[in-house]
């Protein structure tokens, strides 16, 4: 219907347009006249008034049947040269920014403003099938549809399926003679979903099924069901999905915290773990907050706060240690706070010197007094002495103190009596033993706060004190209404600022400092629902049908935290504000610039690389070291490395990502070239080398892939294949039936065989084989590689044949020719690729209207040579990537 | 393990065992063999604890079961650790969590034995939209007799959740790593490092009474601020995002509650020597949380406690015990005697160390008993027999009396079939937390009186 008639150029449409106004929403736009008398669909997405297009009349500017206006030079004015008819057709529903109110933002371009010729975006309107007044032959009808599900495929279950999922048994819950019609077949996606697979690829009816459909047969429910299921009109079925409220993800809190406070004490390393689904970690249904966590992230805001800002830049307070807090050995405390030397000794303290800068020591302390001097005590700083003092009278307690340049840090500070003097046979009592008490020792400092000493992450948040001229109220907004903002990654409202404010001067009427008054602040901050959630806003949350772009702000979020793992920089914030985020241009620009930074690549290969292929359960695999002695925990980290390295190498070089299946390079140091058997790499330093010449290439032959898809022990063939068709084809196996028959048959019975020999017995009942057909191939096809990945030619005494035949014919004789068949399943692993990508991107698992924006991704990236950042740069152009819509509830 | 590691724990033990009998409970009158309800409302009886602890991949049945019933029976081999204790726990067979079974949901069994294990709900199948199981008993107890503690129940583990792929079948992990749920959608997560948990029960800068007092202060109007920004946020938000920050609300209040608690109450903290990390040797390491959980108990600091040996479907390997293969793939034994002798390595080794946990408990004196007295601690799994995924005639163990209101020393039979969660509503009462039904609850579990 609408497919064949959109490639014409943009000018030829312009001329050939009706001009319309939408009843619903007021929005303006055009229409191809070809479209006159049809029923179409407004284009806003958060509008998608239905309307009827009127017969075109050229005297007359059409109307939608009601309200009238005049055409207005509307919308968002671009550079034609760069919008060509398939883009447009592409992108008509993104590119419209939206305010936060929901409307559009309308740029009244003068068109002569613009050279004089007239430049207008024309928003394509969206068709609603044809009634049935206007067939079109093309597409059939949802009647035609439901015609053949009654006439053809029902007989088709009935004759091959019933016998095991029907009236008579219900195998895995599934009963085909339930489904009436087409609706009901649609209202059980998941169960025809598998089924389509299941038949595409022969694994049903199991082999023992006597009656076996014809290819014929096959090939037309496949089709049908392709169709019913898949085939929808991605101009109809325009569901952008909805994400429920993410909170951050450990690592997107540590990253967030560094970017936001410039601290990178990695405060959540002792959050419990995100729990994960569809693969991730960053699922907004999967991530829950229960009360452990919020615990944790009140302690982690009380440690940033305290790390980042000094509480105390007043000169007047200080730190005193007495009592417990001192460190006084083997020395009695008295009754009145003094701590006796009774002969020569020190009293100490551990002291946070929090800047460099100049301080004052100090000491309470008195002295017994006797022989011919006065008592000593020396001030030493790390054991350094830095001042002696003559204690002044008799038991007359009295402060010494002593201006001293320190270098921020922990130091000890200690006070100690060094001219003991004791003399029992004196005459006089009071000239036989001097001693020293010590009550406290202080620090108070540092004396010469300037803006210069102060670390950098207090300078960032305190950017204002208060004083005669400003207000602590006053100087709060003004830090908040900077941090907040940046904290909540959208402006912060006066509301929140003045509640914030609130805190601060609570506190300082208490008696803290400002600054203690803004850790407090910055701590509720770090606690509140709009800095540990990523919210994004909808006019009607509970409207499914209200589609909309996400504001400005929260694409600005999607992107940063898609890319980096993090919060938006400067930059997209400066984008957000001025309401251009949702221009593809800009936004592809942004994608481009935000690749090239570093963020991404420790992101991008920590968090989704390593969740995708799984390795971030490598560290779970505990390998025999009595089977495998050349394995060491070093080995285990050198694995890791070689795949992140070589993820990287894609991502900076922009490389195509089928290097993932086929590569002939790889990144390895010494130890890892040596379990290779590569020789001349010497050191501990990766380096790229060649794997010509060796039986390896791409991913599937780097040891970390290999390991994780093994036991302790020994290989798991089937795992591999499993793990592969997940990963890699994009086509998971079907789940195997809850109670598998046993393969003790087949181990009693043959002890001595092989692995290779079992599975192939395994096979030999239909059920089994099914799913196992393809898994097992594949998974042998690898079994020249070891449990930890190296190479070999035989299992114990068995020698390992990795010759293999796929349920497409294909056969191989060994990994190489394994690799070389699969890596021309380069689309199948691009589709593969996108929805990982997507679903990592979007933080929800993928739906079946997501199909039309996958659709478009791998088409594009293949144009693009499956370039790493076209995925991205698709991805983020992408419909469930710029829009979302209201919430469902329950059926969600 | 390291020399030095060896010693702390020594220190520690020292300090647990010797000096830490807190008078506040040496005070307390024991409850002699009353009756469920009335040792729930005895207010002098010293508090009932209880514990849950999770096993994940079954047992090998044959080496457990012991021969006989009653009080007349014969220790199996694999509880054979147990025969100092012998006379403190009850062996009880023959029950069973059938919401651990498919159901229509296809595989996934690993996931269904922990998710059901102490909700009793079977769970929605789910990759991650829309999870949903029940509340667990654990939890149960703890909106109850929680109120009165400072903690209303500790979560404890030793591995952290898988943090990629997939766990089972198409359930997310989010059923694999938590067998205490809050809410049908509310998992609750475990501390698996021993020092932070710790400081969880007993907080940290303790001794800094000022410090601490501000620190509440501000907690406070902190919470005070975050809820109300929460409360405006909901009002905005559709269905499952409310749901999200319903549990930020359930989370705060929590908080708020604990604070006010521990401004009426102050408790000693305990003399306690713990490494900084996490332990590496895994033995020292459940020996760890064990201790942790005598010493919240002892405390008073909670009276509910879960922990979980390992997540479900677990693949880890037990090489003090001479085991290198994964527990999970060994537990797939298709009755490989080599196979099934190392799980029996495994299940016996765990067995010891909950019999540590048990000695532990019996050596503080509580009123004119001991601490294990006053416990109900169930050991056991939602599975049996891993290899087939049996969720029926569970390996289940209850130790303590439950304040005197159990009779311990029995293997105790229960017809086939007879639901866990009968077990589970007799737990209740006796901890003063009574509910009429839990899952597919079908009346009390009247053996436990004896």
């Amino acid at each position: 219907m609408f497919r064949g008639t959109r490639r014409r150029t943009w000018s030829v449409f312009f001329l050939m347009s009706i001009h319309m106004h939408c009843k619903s929403c007021g929005f303006s736009f055009r229409v191809d006249a070809r479209f006159a008398g049809r029923r179409g669909r407004c284009p806003l997405p958060e509008c998608r008034h239905e309307f009827q297009i009127p017969a075109r009349s050229r005297k007359d500017p059409v109307s939608s049947g009601v309200g009238e206006n005049r055409l207005r030079s509307s919308v968002v004015a671009t550079d034609d040269s760069q919008l060509t008819a398939d883009q447009m057709r592409e992108d008509h529903a993104e590119i419209l920014p939206v305010t936060e109110s929901g409307l559009p933002k309308r740029l009244y371009v003068a068109a002569s403003a613009l050279f004089g010729s007239l430049i207008l975006l024309i928003l394509a309107a969206v068709f609603l099938p044809e009634r049935a007044t206007e067939a079109d032959a093309a597409e059939p009808p949802q009647s035609q549809q439901a015609a053949i599900y009654q006439k053809t495929i029902r007989p088709f279950l009935k004759k091959y399926c019933y016998e095991c999922h029907g009236p008579k048994e219900e195998t895995e819950g599934i009963a085909f003679h339930k489904f009436d019609d087409l609706p009901t077949v649609l209202a059980s996606r998941k169960v025809w979903e598998k089924t389509l697979r299941q038949i595409e690829v022969a694994a049903m009816p199991p082999d023992d099924h006597e009656a076996q459909p014809t290819a014929a047969e096959r090939k037309q429910v496949v089709a049908w069901l392709d169709k019913a299921l898949f085939d929808i009109d991605c101009e109809l079925v325009d569901d952008p999905g909805r994400v429920t409220i993410r909170r951050l993800n450990r690592t997107e809190y540590n990253n967030t915290i560094r970017d936001l406070v410039g601290v990178d004490f990695e405060p959540a390393k002792d959050f419990p773990s995100d729990d994960v689904g569809y693969g991730f970690d960053n699922i907004g249904d999967v991530l829950s907050l229960p009360t452990l966590l919020m615990e944790k992230y009140l302690d982690a805001a009380e440690q940033i706060a305290e790390s980042a800002i000094i509480e105390n830049i007043d000169a007047k307070s200080a730190q005193r240690f007495a009592d417990g807090k001192l460190d006084r050995g083997r020395w009695p405390l008295g009754g009145d706070g003094f701590v006796g030397l009774n002969s020569s000794g020190e009293v100490s303290a551990k002291v946070e010197f929090r800047l460099d800068g100049e301080y004052l020591l100090r000491a309470e302390a008195k002295a017994d007094q006797a022989g011919s001097e006065l008592a000593k005590m020396r001030f030493a700083l790390d054991g350094k002495p830095v001042k002696v003092f003559e204690i002044k009278g008799h038991r007359k307690p009295d402060v010494y103190e002593f201006k001293l340049q320190v270098v921020k840090g922990d130091h000890k500070f200690a006070a100690a009596f060094t001219n003991d003097y004791y003399n029992p046979k004196a005459k006089n009592p009071r000239e036989r033993d001097r001693n020293l008490s010590i009550r406290f020792l202080e620090v108070q400092g540092p004396l010469d706060v300037t803006p210069d000493n102060l670390p950098a992450t207090h300078r960032r948040i305190v950017i204002r004190r208060p004083d005669k001229d400003k207000s602590v109220r006053d100087c709060s907004i003004e830090i908040f209404r900077k941090f907040a903002t940046r904290a909540f990654r959208r402006p912060a409202t006066a509301d929140e600022l003045a509640r914030l404010a609130d805190l601060v001067e609570a506190a300082v009427e208490r008696g803290d400092t400002f600054e203690q008054g803004v850790q407090i602040g910055v701590q509720a901050v770090l606690v509140s629902p709009h800095f540990l959630f990523r919210i994004e806003n909808d006019n009607r949350p509970h409207d499914p049908a209200a589609k909309h772009n996400v504001g400005d702000y929260e694409l600005a979020t999607r992107l940063s935290y898609f890319l980096w793992s993090s919060m938006p920089d400067d930059k997209l914030f400066e984008l957000a504000d001025k309401g251009k985020l949702h221009q593809s241009d800009v936004l592809k620009a942004q994608v481009q610039r935000m690749l090239k930074d570093s963020r991404s690549k420790a992101a991008l290969v920590e968090n989704f690389g390593r969740q995708w292929l799984n390795l971030r359960n490598l560290a779970d695999i505990k390998p025999d070291i009595a089977r495998f002695p050349t394995f060491s925990e070093e080995l285990r980290a050198d694995m890791l490395t070689e795949t992140d390295r070589f993820f990287t190498e894609i991502i900076r070089e922009d490389r195509s990502m089928s290097d993932f299946l086929d590569a002939k390079y790889t990144f390895v140091n010494e130890r890892l070239a040596t379990h290779y058997g590569i020789d001349g790499v010497k050191g501990n330093e990766f380096r790229r080398v060649s794997l010509d010449g060796t039986p390896r290439a791409g991913v599937l032959t780097q040891a970390s892939i290999l390991m994780l898809t093994s036991d302790p022990t020994k290989t798991k063939p089937v795992l591999r294949g499993k793990w592969i068709m997940e990963n890699i084809l994009g086509t998971p196996p079907p789940e195997p039936p809850a109670n598998v028959p046993p393969l003790e048959e087949t181990a009693k019975a043959n002890p001595d065989a092989s692995l290779r020999e079992q599975m192939a017995l395994h096979r030999s009942n239909p059920t089994c084989a099914s799913c196992h057909v393809t898994m097992d191939a594949i998974g042998f096809g690898f079994e020249n590689f070891d449990a930890i990945g190296s190479w070999r030619e035989k299992d114990g005494k068995h020698p390992i044949d990795p010759a293999g035949k796929l349920p497409s014919g294909e056969t191989f004789k060994s990994p190489a020719e394994l690799i070389e068949i699969l890596s021309r399943r380069d689309r199948q692993f691009a589709r593969c690729v996108a929805e990982k990508l997507l679903t990592y991107a979007i933080g929800r698992g993928l739906e079946f209207y997501d199909k039309c924006a996958v659709d478009k991704i791998v088409s594009n990236a293949a144009r693009n040579d499956y370039r790493f950042s076209a995925f991205v740069v698709e991805i983020v152009n992408s419909r469930p990537f710029l829009m979302r819509r209201g919430d469902q509830g329950e059926n969600e | 393990m390291t020399v030095s590691t060896q010693l702390r724990r020594r220190t520690f033990l020292k300090g647990l065992g010797a000096s830490m009998a807190l008078p506040m409970l040496e005070c307390m009158q024991p409850g002699l063999m009353l009756s469920a309800a009335a040792a729930a409302e005895t207010a002098t009886a010293a508090p009932v604890r209880m514990a849950f602890i999770f096993f994940p991949n079954g047992a090998i049945m044959p080496n457990w079961k012991p021969e006989g019933e009653g009080a007349d029976y014969t220790l199996s081999h694999t509880l054979e650790p147990l025969k100092d204790f012998r006379g403190d726990f009850n062996v009880i067979s023959g029950l069973a969590q059938d919401n651990g079974r498919a159901k229509g949901d296809g595989p996934g069994d690993h996931a269904r034995c922990a998710s059901t294990y102490l909700t009793g709900a079977h769970p929605v199948k789910t990759s991650g939209a829309n999870i949903k199981v029940g509340i667990s008993v654990d939890q149960m107890a703890a909106a109850e007799i929680g109120k009165k503690t400072r903690l209303p129940s500790l979560e404890l583990g030793v591995d952290r959740g898988r943090n990629a792929g997939n766990c089972d079948s198409g359930y997310s992990c989010a059923y694999s790593s938590n067998v205490s749920w809050k809410t049908a959608t509310t998992p609750m997560a475990k501390e698996i490092n021993p020092r932070l948990a710790f400081e969880r029960l007993f907080g940290v800068n303790q001794k800094d009474e000022k410090k601490r007092q501000r620190r509440e202060l501000y907690r406070k109007s902190i919470l005070d601020l975050v809820r109300a920004d929460a409360q405006q946020l909901k009002n905005r938000l559709g269905a499952t995002d409310r749901q999200k920050i319903d549990e930020y609300f359930t989370s705060v209040r929590e908080i708020e509650q604990r604070i006010e608690r521990s401004a009426a109450k102050r408790h000693e903290v305990p003399e306690f020597d713990i490494p900084e990390g996490m332990p590496r040797d895994q033995t020292e390491h459940i020996r760890l949380m064990y201790d942790l959980m005598v010493l919240a108990f002892q405390t008073d600091t909670t009276r509910v406690s879960t922990f979980m040996l390992a997540n479900a479907g677990a693949n880890r390997s037990y090489s003090m015990v001479g085991v290198k293969d994964g527990w999970h793939s060994l537990s797939h034994h298709r009755n490989d005697e080599k196979k099934m002798a190392d799980i029996t390595k495994i299940d016996r080794f765990l067995v010891e160390q909950f019999g540590y946990f048990l000695g532990k408990l019996k050596a503080i004196k509580e009123g004119e008993g001991t601490l294990l007295d006053n416990c109900m601690l169930m050991y056991g799994s939602g599975l049996s027999d891993a290899n087939r995924h049996n969720h029926d005639d569970l390996p289940v163990l209850l130790a303590g009396k439950g304040g005197g209101t159990i009779q311990t020393g029995r293997h105790i039979k229960m017809d086939s079939e007879t639901p866990l969660n009968n077990l589970f509503l007799s737990m209740l009462d006796r901890a003063g937390a009574k509910v009429d039904s839990i899952g597919d609850s079908k009346g009390r579990l009247a053996a436990l009186d004896g």
